[in-house]
């Protein structure tokens, strides 16, 4: 027992990190979990090293752009075959706000497999040790040849803490007007709508989303908002799964009988201390209008 | 002497990012090269005219997230100028405040980068835990450690309250001796010494052909900042004198850096001292008519300029950034010109290159 | 001073307006919207309307001269036909807007900039609105003069577009013009080092002349493909 603890204690597990292209945030966060103690990986028993041939873990940050790629995948070939490989940031994972350019190539996951993502926008140190320690256990359960110790899927709780980051986006549908402002200004495509029998449904994918909080601000009725929710690390097999979701429901229009989405006036006013006048006015539009009200100018 | 040609990346490099350089060594000296950039390329020009204005805030920030406030406001102001608003003067203020934090992360963190390249593990460790003072203090105040979120068009989407703004005076206020000491430090210390002057100068005619922006200017005698050329903001309105140093070497770009991070806390306190009441943005959604126009600001790398051309629509018609790390980059050649190799790193790092910023 | 004779030789068969008189009527750009719109002849009341110019009118004289100074700089160099127009913002910024008269007035403007110790900043190209109408696009050079931005925009055909190359007089032009040469279909004609920058050898050659139709060459099925399994994952789970 004691050899074996010592044995431990000597080989930390090495870390290994790939920037792929990435706006160095994820980067730079990563470099505070070797220099700043509070978060330092050290006491995960984790150390960085310079040598892909060394790598227990590697960190992969960026969106994957076309001029990197050869490079990166050298540098992943080096790697032992046994390692447990994590995306950093939503990049890799989605493209995250550079999804679609000409010269991104990813998601990553098209060139090698991916084994536990740890979202955010960077995410905060503590985030990124909670997506290591993950990966620490998916390390030792293939050791062991069982299962991660953890139920995958299972909702972890947050540590309570006083700084409240900007985390996951929460969706409340009773509150949603399908202004569908939310969807105009979220620079990563995160948000999508999509019209079914019985009403609108929206879907808020976490691993697209960059959690700028852009679309509760513009929100006119404070339908989404920032949760300071930032424990999102998950096991890539969970990737798609990672979402916010909720359908606003169809009633029939007193008018017409068109099915429309209604405006419901109580949590209107609860959301706003004063009756808004924008508010009153949303009320009585049909959803084209309200987008146009909301938006303003037509898209090109 | 024998030549020979040899390539660099960013691990010898020691870069946080992805940078390859082809060195001429004439014997163990540098005598030429080549900067060979793309390797971040993520073609955000081309992006942002598809996405509209308010996407691009966002998009913006990711930019690079050492300057990541740097862009979106100067994205706005381009946007306002076009749309002829005018920011509440409380914004004006908040954006400088917004501006000035990050300021201060930025520059200590190139020179915590710089220590640590020189093997002052120590000096490294203490330089990132002062820094952390910043990324609490932006984290409790904007909810992210590099990426604010501060600003939309029209002004910014935080406000600080009272007790807000006490929070930020009492970190400004921590932050003051350790800026001090390592002012000291930077400029005094023997090992740094040896280590930093009289490395990689860049004397002021070659910074003023090579056309230098910011601290690297700065350090060579070159007395340009745009918070004082073309003042924005609340910049107008605060003091501050501009950090200027002689030398043109290594000690001298950090001392001006040093030196700005003091000050960028004593305009924070400006700001929390003159900061007027009323709101923070202009209450109406702004509708972008035809137009084209600059902005400039002073990013912690040195001069940022946008330029916005647009045609009534949601989307740019065409915008166009160049990031102060553009300029610095050239000038490498005269700062390594027969300096050892193992002087490569640490000259670099000294110009606090941006690779995220360059490649876009 | 040869270049100011060879300057005014516009080719007036082309464009049968004037250059004051295109720029006039929106054909050559949307005029900008700004808060003091300063032309060259008159100056001087038009700035001294200005507002927080802190050193008053003392300051107001050296802006007048200033602004004559430059704009009879660029007349001499590119000769009569240039346009140039001046806007100065809350903070008393100034703004200069210069359209040259051809092509061929880019390098003696441009060394007349550098004789008024202005600093190559940076260099926009980009396709107008209406460009493919009129067959045209624009190159917009933009230079610091101590705190003032100097823009000085070319107009040229969009199909072999060629710009002479302003590396020989501001070194620092090297990489704005290999990058504006892979963006974009346009010669820098007299460029010392032509080679691509940020642009991937695999990516086609001037992915900015392409903004419409934008799929046919990206991966913009990247997006459809991964919302497709968002959206498949929860009906699965639902
Ligand atoms: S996930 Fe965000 S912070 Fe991380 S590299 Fe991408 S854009 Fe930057
Ligand atoms: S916070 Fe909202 S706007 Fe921002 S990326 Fe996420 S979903 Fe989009």
């Amino acid at each position: 027992m004691h050899i074996q603890a010592e044995g431990t204690a000597i080989k930390p597990v090495r870390l290994f990190r790939i920037n792929t292209g990435s706006c160095n945030g994820c980067d730079v966060e990563l470099a505070v979990t070797s220099a700043v103690t509070e978060f330092d990986v050290e006491q995960l028993n984790c150390r960085y090293t310079e040598s892909a041939h060394e790598a227990d873990i590697v960190l992969v940050t960026g969106p994957l752009t076309v001029r990197a790629r050869e490079e990166v995948l050298r540098l992943y070939a080096e790697t032992p075959r046994e390692k447990v490989t994590v995306a950093v940031g939503v990049c890799p994972v989605s493209g995250g706000v550079f999804r679609g350019s000409y010269a991104v190539d990813g998601p990553l996951e098209r060139y090698l497999p991916v084994d536990v993502n740890i979202p955010g926008c960077p995410p905060r140190p503590q985030a990124l040790l909670a997506g290591i320690r993950e990966a620490l256990e998916i390390r030792h359960a293939r050791h062991e040849g069982g299962e991660p110790k953890r139920a995958p899927g299972d909702r972890k709780q947050s540590d309570t803490d006083n700084f409240p980051a900007r985390g996951r986006l929460s969706f409340d549908a009773g509150a949603c007007v399908d202004c569908r402002m939310c969807r105009h200004v979220c620079a990563a495509g995160a948000i999508r709508f999509e019209e079914g029998e019985n009403g609108v449904r929206l879907t808020l994918w976490h691993n697209s989303c960059v959690f700028c909080g852009l679309c509760s601000y513009y929100c006119p009725t404070g339908a989404l908002s920032v949760t300071g929710d930032w424990r999102l690390d998950h096991p890539a097999a969970h990737t798609f799964r990672q979402v916010e979701r909720g359908e606003v429901p169809y009633a029939p229009c007193a008018g017409c009988g068109e099915p429309i989405i209604p405006a419901a006036p109580q949590l209107l006013h609860d959301a706003f201390r004063r009756p808004n006048p924008d508010i009153e006015r949303l009320k009585s539009l049909c959803p084209a209008c309200r987008q146009q009200m909301s938006i303003g100018v037509p898209r090109r | 002497m024998t030549t020979k040609i040899i390539e660099l990346g960013p691990h010898q490099l020691a870069l946080e990012e992805p940078m390859y350089f082809r060195v001429q060594l004439d014997g163990d000296r540098v005598a030429d090269l080549d900067v060979l950039p793309g390797q971040v390329h993520r073609g955000m020009e081309h992006l942002v005219m598809r996405r509209n204005f308010y996407q691009n805030i966002t998009l913006l920030e990711r930019l690079c997230s050492l300057c990541s406030n740097s862009h979106p406001s100067t994205f706005c102001a381009a946007v306002e100028e076009v749309a002829g608003i005018a920011i509440p003067e409380r914004a004006e203020y908040l954006r400088a405040v917004a501006d000035e934090i990050k300021r201060i992360a930025s520059h200590l963190f190139c020179c915590a980068v710089q220590a640590n390249v020189i093997g002052e593990t120590a000096l490294f460790r203490r330089v990132m835990e002062v820094r952390e003072i910043m990324q609490r203090a932006k984290e409790a105040i904007y909810g992210n450690r590099m990426d604010l979120a501060a600003n939309v068009i029209g002004g910014v989407r935080y406000d600080l309250s009272a007790e807000g703004a006490a929070f930020l005076a009492r970190q400004m206020e921590a932050m003051k001796q350790p800026l001090d000491e390592l002012y000291l430090q930077y400029g005094n210390n023997p090992a740094l010494l040896v280590r930093m002057a009289g490395v990689g100068v860049l004397p002021r005619e070659a910074a003023l052909e090579y056309a230098v922006v910011g601290p690297v200017a700065r350090g060579c005698g070159i007395d340009y900042d745009v918070r004082k050329k073309s003042p924005y903001c609340a910049y107008d309105r605060l003091e501050f004198e501009v950090a200027v140093q002689e030398a043109g070497d290594v000690r001298a770009r950090n001392l001006v850096r040093l030196a700005e991070a003091r000050q960028s806390v004593s305009l924070i306190e400006q700001c929390l001292k003159g900061l007027p009441r009323g709101p923070v943005c202009a209450d109406t959604l702004p509708e972008i008519p035809a137009g084209e126009a600059i902005a400039k600001s002073e990013a912690p790398r040195g001069e940022l300029m946008y330029y916005l051309r647009t045609d009534g629509s949601d989307m740019p018609v065409r915008l166009k950034w160049r990031v102060p790390s553009y300029m610095n980059w050239d000038a490498l050649k005269v700062m390594l010109k027969g300096e050892p190799v193992a002087n490569i790193p640490l000259i670099v790092n000294s110009i606090d290159p941006c690779i995220a910023c360059t490649d876009r | 001073m040869s270049d100011c004779i060879k300057l005014t030789n516009d080719d007036p068969g082309k464009n049968p307006l004037s250059l004051r008189e295109r720029v006039a009527a929106g054909r050559v750009r949307a005029l900008p919207r700004s808060e003091e719109l300063v032309t060259a002849d008159a100056l001087t009341p038009a700035l001294s309307r200005g507002e927080r110019v802190p050193e008053g009118e003392v300051r107001d004289g050296i802006l007048t001269g200033f602004i004559t100074k430059v704009a009879a700089a660029m007349t001499c160099a590119a000769g009569e036909e240039t346009v140039i127009e001046w806007r100065r913002d809350r903070k008393g910024v100034l703004t200069g807007w210069c359209w040259l008269p051809c092509g061929e007035s880019l390098l003696p403007a441009a060394r007349a900039v550098a004789e008024l110790k202005g600093r190559l900043a940076m260099v926009t190209a980009y396709l107008p609105e209406r460009g493919k109408e009129k067959g045209e696009r624009e190159i917009a050079y933009h230079f610091d003069l101590d705190g003032a931005t100097l823009t000085l925009t070319v107009i040229l055909p969009l199909q072999w577009a060629r710009v002479p190359s302003l590396t020989p007089i501001f070194r620092n032009c090297d990489w704005q013009e290999r990058e504006l040469m892979e963006l974009y279909d346009v010669q820098v004609v007299g460029h010392p080092d032509p080679r691509r920058l940020f642009l991937d050898h695999s990516l086609p050659h001037a992915p900015f002349e392409r903004l419409v139709p934008y799929s046919t060459f990206t991966n913009a099925a990247t997006g459809k493909a991964l919302w497709d399994k968002v959206l498949a994952g929860e009906r699965e789970d639902a």
